[in-house]
């Protein structure tokens, strides 16, 4: 049993799956519901069994078809990727078991095998290992998420996907413009082989600004965040929380990989820079989320600010800010995908979702207003939350490195983060003036909510463990570890 | 896992498993949760007996998990400190839970509140017995987040404003301490709590960073511990049901804050340290500040539970005070102050909720001739009102009689100067409220009155009063029994000081 | 004796009393206020001298009788027997249950604190004693007796401030602070060291004020006036009479030599006994002449202790006959105030009374002169005395008690014959006492009006025109205007070439 485990090719496994889930769905519609959740179940085991694998043998390295680079495709999975997958397929679970109960049967027929090609297309780019299949896989993945956000229907939700087209292409045209430029200076897209072969050159630096605007656009980063809140407002609430939980950290995770492997190291100008602009999206976006009138806008400008945590350790470079970063990373993909369920779960019963209007949710969805709480706790960063853990390790990072202004900004975007949840909470807790009539809501949509939370709030006490798992590849030792 | 690292947990189990379980309750099973209440309590209390004999004989308590990298771990850990501070609240929590179950009778939202008055035990007692000061935060945090739902429990716009301008001093003080926690594990490297102090051992601390580090964390603190001007939450949240007001504001919240200052002072700095970094004296001189400007805003108060929020804010600043005059003598007295000043405070607030809930007297101008209508409750206030004033043998005497000896031994005489005009002040504002009581004539009706038959109010709601009036007088008369607070506030100085 | 028995004798004479207050414990008792006094007679009747250790109450006191407090005990069983007879109000209605309830909780405390042994107990029984005598004054009274009753507890709460202050000294230098012990430790800190000095006086003042001598004796005569006489009567052998066994019971006489502050206070005895002499002739109203005889009487009573200070061998032999002299004023007060009854025209002319009359004019006439019988060092002593300061002038005191004795009784019968007339005022002319209460009401409406109304005010406007701050239209028009620029193409692309640009510029 353990070699079989262990000769599989899980890392196959785990883009097909989702693959072959959504073929069928498509296929046959009327079923498509079982059979997403199926796959939904499948798709973790999976990256259970690659995690066993990683874990036992280390870094794994798989030829796809027998071809190995630089022909053919290579699929690399390492503890980076690793936790990332582990991220994408528990909240992609929650999102699917949340979306059995959302969907009328007609939509649901559509979403399906969009999410699950979605899924496919998110794992795939995890474990690339060359840029232009991360190109490939962007472009997958940007599209079907935008035709998920489309799936509402409606002038908004058609003028904001609509918008998030134009820049998923944007981005990704800058992004295919910097591979294009590395592979003709380097001669290969192989990540392993251009980290050996780049050296600094006009070239260069002309892919690295490409690539990183490219991918920054797509991340939405301030000032480039301006498409985010209108699409992840308009869209139903499970495809809000896929957004914001799994799709921009895509964007994400190339910028990463690429800036740890690929890119040659440079003084600290340009980290300084994405700090910066980290801040102030930490900053825009918490005062923003302050002011907005309707909860899942509030909630789309939180994920604008919580973004702007990530960029904050590319300034202090040691390995205890990007682990505190990607810890960040993980538990705000939990909190955000729950936080979106319970704003779902609100709509869904009261019809609206305008924060000064909530009547009496405390009594009404007590479980979602637990799980819109304690989702709020981690992005507060309250022990002992992922959030907490992440933002004590950029803390501890910042006063290590004697950059305390960056802890300062930790420490503002806590509050400001604190200031809305418990806007939204307590309006949740009084009865509003005027009484809404109030439909109910699946009992598997508000537990999917809480189950979420909770593993964010609980993040915190697996802390070990987890960054034992980054450990393992460490791509962080390269260049800018500290 | 043995005995030794379990029993910590349970402790803390005993209070968060009937609240999760309170939580899924429909509202009707009140017998049920009456039940699951008392239990938990009662279970409580025994394991916290069994842990005070052990931790006299010596036996160590510890439990760790893992939490952060770099050695930080989650530390539950029972010292004599912690024995002080969890037996106060294990003993007060019993009396007011039944406090709570009798005044709650036939609201809304019941399961609602006892779940999350469960979680606050928890917090407190988690807090009580954190070994380190990333446990300590932990806790802490925990605390804010469950005591908020309980002050906006009645569910009205001012329970709302109240809550979010506690929230805002809360969150704010606990994000303060997390910068002072991380940057002291930078430059110390570990924060177990030790006796003496865990930064007296280093050799070349950079001091300047010490000391900066110190204004963090008692800022920090400071906003729980009612410190001017980080007090302004306090009156504000007045607005919360009695039971609330009376265990978390005069005794829970407002002690964790206190608490921790002790323990920073104790076992993060160590006394003689941070006496040489010289931030106990304007830390001592704030704590006076305090002292005074509580007892003179309660002067113009006419809401009792204002009054008694002002008072609260004085009186907590008495632990600051004496921990912050370096000496063994006062360090008793801020001790044990921990104890006597909740067990008075808390007999105040019972009161304060018999006569809103019996009458609908919330009001000092509105209590004329109170004491012919309820002896036994303005018995008990009386008793707990003398206490504050200081008067003998009660329990604040033995307080101000220490830290007076303290202020003394130190070579600080102001101090004594402080003490006695927040006596003067504690006269002024608490006299009046007996004399109205007790000695004018009552009005023809009173604003809301409920009836009882032949008893003054409810059992429940008048028992806990009667058991904390008792247990003032007793911590006072029997002040030098063995186990009295007093004896216990002792042994933990001499461990504290003693070469 | 039986220690388990001497225990029980010694805790139930102040404990009894205080079980009885309690309405529940009585209501079926005959005579309760009566009942309560058993174990003291009891006590009275053993013939021996001996006391109990309780080591765990408050900081380890204890409870004794020696001869001296036995006097005291005795003429306390006494008074407080026939006050609680008088407590009946001739007209046969039932005695208030609050009045009971304080005349038995100050009968503990007073009980107690005669039979105390080390400082903190004796404190602990004399602070609750105020408090008790405070609800005696103004149970169930009229204004004047709540006016009254303020005014005394103020003068209580700063005393005890004060004496609090003096313990802490007291503690400072000893830990045993049984009489004779701490006696001992603060005579041997003397040397050197201010500290007995200041506990010397401390321990004057805050009595001072327990015990009415000008100039701080403001609450006595609005105490005599007010009270009611069953309550009256025991004003000379409770609240004055503790202050006085207080004081001898603090002050290390014998031991300590402080010459200066020795002859200031006889010098202040001299004084207030000259004013209690003037403005008690003044008086027209039987009562309040009394409250400044006590003054007068008291006088004495402080020059002696003045010599005593300066001459140990004096204030040693004050240590052990104070008790007599204290006893001898609380029945010259009860006698007084029982004879001064005659004319309140609420009770009848009883034979006893009339006894009681001339007996208090005799005691009062010839108090000094009892008084240095009384206090006369045996053995040796008397040229000692005749020769220690000012208390050589005790012939013009008993010109002083004389005279106030027969303008007493000129008043009484005055008062028997005539029908009442409206009470005069007895506050004379230049006493800055009440010109204090007024200024301290009216500062204290001051402190309530700004408090309740004027800071509110200011603070609900001050956090308008910061709420106006917040909500100005500025701040959300513009943070409205950036979101909206932001989201223009032309802006949005133009950002993001210019980052690209940075990007590639700054990783050259």
């Amino acid at each position: 049993m353990g070699t079989a485990v262990a000769n599989t090719p899980w890392c196959v496994m785990v883009i097909l799956l989702p693959l072959a889930g959504a073929l069928v769905s498509f296929l046959w519609p009327r079923r498509s519901v079982p059979l997403g959740l199926v796959t939904a179940l499948a798709v973790p085991a999976c990256v259970a069994g690659l995690g066993w694998q990683v874990a036992e043998q280390g870094v794994q390295r798989y030829a796809v078809g027998g071809w190995g680079a630089p022909l053919g495709i290579d699929l690399y999975a390492d503890g980076l990727s690793l936790l990332l997958l582990l991220m994408t397929a528990l909240v992609g679970l929650g999102i699917s078991v949340y979306s059995s109960g959302y969907f009328e049967r007609k939509t649901a027929a559509v979403f399906w095998p969009l999410w699950l090609f979605l899924w496919a297309a998110l794992n795939a780019l995890f474990l690339s290992a060359d840029i232009f299949n991360l190109y490939v896989t962007l472009e997958l993945l940007g599209l079907s998420a935008v035709a998920l956000v489309a799936l509402a229907g409606g002038a908004d939700a058609l003028i904001a996907a609509m918008r998030y087209l134009l820049v998923s292409l944007l981005g990704s045209l800058l992004y295919l413009l910097g591979v294009a430029l590395l592979y003709h200076s380097f001669g290969s897209v192989d990540i392993a082989i251009l980290a050996q072969r780049v050296e600094p050159s006009p070239a260069v630096w002309a892919a690295v600004g490409l690539m990183s605007a490219g991918l920054l656009l797509k991340t939405a980063l301030f000032p480039l965040h301006f498409w985010l809140p209108p699409a992840h407002a308009s869209a139903p609430a499970p495809v809000s929380a896929l957004l914001s939980a799994l799709v921009v950290k895509a964007s994400f995770y190339i910028l990463l990989r690429l800036w740890l492997e690929v890119f040659p190291p440079s003084d600290a100008a340009v980290g300084q820079l994405l700090g910066v602009l980290g801040a102030s999206a930490v900053l825009w976006g918490g005062i923003q989320a302050l002011r907005q009138a309707r909860l899942k806008l509030l909630i789309a400008y939180s994920t604008v600010a919580q973004l702007g945590y990530f960029f904050l350790a590319f300034p202090l470079g040691t390995s205890i800010a990007w682990k505190g970063a990607l810890y960040l990373l993980l538990s705000h993909a939990l909190a955000k995908a729950a936080m979106f369920m319970a704003a779902g779960n609100i709509l869904r019963c009261c019809g609206h979702d305008h924060i000064v209007a909530l009547d009496r949710v405390a009594k009404r969805l007590p479980l979602t207003l637990t799980a819109f709480t304690l989702a709020g706790i981690s992005s507060m960063g309250l022990p002992p939350s992922g959030g907490f853990t992440g933002k004590w390790l950029l803390l501890d990072a910042a006063l290590y490195t004697g950059q305390w202004w960056w802890a300062l900004t930790l420490i503002l975007g806590g509050l400001l983060a604190a200031a809305y949840v418990f806007k939204v909470v307590g309006y949740a807790f009084t009865p509003a003036e005027v009484s809404h009539e109030v439909r109910v809501v699946p009992v598997r949509m508000e537990w999917t909510a809480l189950v979420l939370a909770l593993a964010a709030v609980l993040l915190g006490l697996g802390t070990p463990w987890l960054l034992a798992l980054l450990d393992i590849g460490f791509p962080f030792d390269s260049g800018y570890a500290g | 896992m043995t005995w030794d690292s379990s029993l910590l947990l349970l402790i803390l189990a005993t209070s968060l498993v009937p609240g999760l379980v309170i939580f899924f309750l429909p509202e009707e099973r009140v017998s049920l949760r009456t039940t699951l209440n008392m239990a938990g309590a009662v279970v409580k209390l025994v394991l916290v007996g069994v842990m005070i004999w052990g931790v006299f004989h010596g036996q160590q308590y510890e439990t760790r998990l893992p939490l952060l990298p770099g050695g930080l771990d989650l530390v539950l850990h029972a010292d004599a400190e912690s024995v002080l501070f969890v037996t106060l609240s294990t003993v007060l929590w019993l009396v007011t839970t039944v406090y709570a179950i009798g005044y709650l009778e036939g609201s809304h939202h019941r399961s609602r509140f006892f779940g999350f008055f469960s979680l606050c035990v928890t917090a407190t007692v988690g807090v009580a017995l954190a070994g380190n000061l990333i446990t300590f935060l932990l806790f802490y945090e925990l605390l804010t987040l469950s005591t908020y739902p309980l002050i906006v429990h009645r569910e009205t716009e001012e329970a709302r404003q109240a809550g979010r301008i506690y929230l805002r001093y809360t969150i704010a003080g606990g994000a303060v301490l997390l910068v002072g926690t991380v940057w002291l594990y930078d430059v110390a490297g570990s924060f177990d709590f030790t006796h003496r102090g865990v930064l007296a051992g280093l050799d070349d601390a950079d001091r300047a960073a010490l000391t900066a580090i110190f204004v963090l964390l008692i800022a920090g603190l400071g906003v729980k511990a009612a410190l001017i001007p980080l007090h302004g939450w306090l009156p504000r949240a007045m607005v919360a049901p009695a039971p609330v007001s009376a265990l978390l504001h005069a005794v829970a919240v407002v002690k964790a804050g206190a608490f921790g200052i002790v323990r920073v002072v104790n076992d993060v700095y160590g006394v003689e340290f941070a006496a040489s970094l010289g931030v106990t004296g304007p830390l001592a001189v704030l704590a006076a500040a305090t002292i005074i400007y509580g007892s003179l805003r309660a002067l113009f108060q006419d809401s009792l539970k204002r009054r008694l929020a002002y008072s609260t804010v004085s009186q907590v600043s008495y632990i600051v005070l004496g921990i912050a005059i370096v000496g063994p003598i006062a360090t008793i007295g801020g001790l044990v102050h921990l104890v006597h000043q909740g067990v008075m405070k808390i007999t105040l607030f019972f009161c304060a909720g018999n006569l809103a809930e019996t009458l609908g007297v919330h009001n000092i101008s509105d209590m004329n001739g109170v004491g012919k209508r309820m002896p036994w409750t303005m018995a008990a206030f009386t008793i707990g009102a003398l206490g504050m004033i200081g008067v003998p043998p009660l329990a604040g005497f033995i307080t101000k009689w220490y830290l007076g000896l303290g202020a003394l031994d130190a070579g600080q005489d102001w101090v004594i100067l402080v003490l006695a005009g927040s006596s003067l002040l504690n006269a002024a504002y608490f006299l009046p409220i007996l004399y109205v009581a007790w000695f004018k004539a009552p009005p023809d009706a009173w604003p809301a009155e409920r009836y009882w038959g032949r008893r003054e109010t409810a059992w429940a709601l008048l028992a806990p009063p009667a058991v904390t009036a008792l247990l003032t007088l007793a911590v006072g008369l029997l002040a030098s029994a063995p186990f009295s607070p007093l004896q216990w506030a002792r042994f933990i100085t001499t461990q504290e000081y003693a070469p | 004796m039986n220690a388990y028995l001497s225990a029980l004798l010694l805790l139930s004479v102040p404990g009894l009393p205080l079980l009885l207050a309690f309405p529940a414990l009585r209501s079926r008792l005959p005579r309760p206020c009566h009942l309560a006094l058993l174990p003291a007679v009891i006590l009275l009747a053993v013939p021996a001298a001996f006391s109990i250790e309780v080591p765990w109450l408050l900081f380890g006191s204890g409870l004794g009788i020696d001869a001296a407090s036995r006097w005291l005990l005795a003429m306390s069983v006494v008074l407080w027997a026939v006050a609680a007879t008088l407590l009946q109000a001739p007209s046969g209605q039932a005695v208030d249950k609050r009045l009971t309830v304080f005349f038995l909780l100050t009968m503990a405390t007073h009980l107690g604190a005669i039979l105390a042994t080390d400082l903190v107990g004796f404190f602990a029984f004399a602070a609750l004693l105020g408090y008790g005598f405070y609800g005696l004054l103004v149970a169930a009274g009229d204004e004047t007796a709540r006016r009254a009753g303020r005014v005394y507890l103020v003068f209580m709460v700063v005393a005890d401030l004060v004496l609090f202050e003096a313990l802490l000294i007291a503690a400072a230098t000893t830990g045993d602070l049984h009489f004779e012990a701490a006696h001992h430790a603060l005579a041997l800190s003397q040397e050197g060291a201010p500290a007995s000095l200041w506990y010397v006086s401390m321990v004057l003042v805050g009595f001072a004020l327990k015990v009415g001598i000008w100039p701080l004796h403001f609450w006595l005569p609005l105490a005599f006036r007010a009270a009611r006489p069953a309550v009256a009567l025991l004003l000379g052998g409770v609240p004055v009479a503790i202050a006085l066994l207080g004081i001898v019971r603090f002050l290390p006489l014998g031991e300590i030599t402080l010459p200066d502050l020795g002859a200031g206070i006889q010098w202040l005895g001299l004084t207030a006994a000259i004013y209690g002499t003037v403005v008690g002739l003044m008086q027209s109203h039987p009562r309040t002449l009394l409250a400044y005889a006590t003054m007068v009487v008291t006088s004495l009573f402080i020059t002696l202790l003045g010599s005593g200070l300066e001459w140990p061998l004096l204030g040693a032999a004050l240590q052990g006959t104070a008790p007599l002299f204290i006893m001898t004023l609380g029945f010259t007060v009860a006698a007084l105030v029982a004879g001064s009854m005659l004319a309140d025209k609420v009770t009848t002319q009883s034979a006893l009374l009339v006894t009681a009359r001339r007996v208090g004019v005799l005691l009062l006439a010839l108090s000094p002169l009892m008084t240095v019988i009384l206090t006369r060092p045996s053995g040796g002593g008397e040229r000692l005395f005749a020769e220690s300061g000012l208390v050589a002038l005790w012939p013009w005191w008993m010109l002083c008690t004389v005279l106030l004795a027969f303008r007493w009784l000129y008043l009484l019968l005055r008062r028997q014959g005539e029908t009442m007339s409206a009470p005069a005022s007895m506050i004379p002319p230049g006493d800055f006492w009440p010109i204090l209460e007024r200024w301290f009401s009216q500062s204290n409406h001051w402190f309530m009006s700004m408090g309740l109304q004027l800071l509110p005010r200011w603070r609900s406007s001050g956090l308008a025109a910061a709420g106006r701050l917040l909500q100005v239209r500025v701040w959300q028009k513009a943070l409205d205007a950036g979101e909206r620029a932001l989201q223009g193409w032309s802006l949005a692309v133009a950002l993001l070439l210019l980052l690209g640009l940075a990007i590639a510029l700054l990783s050259a």
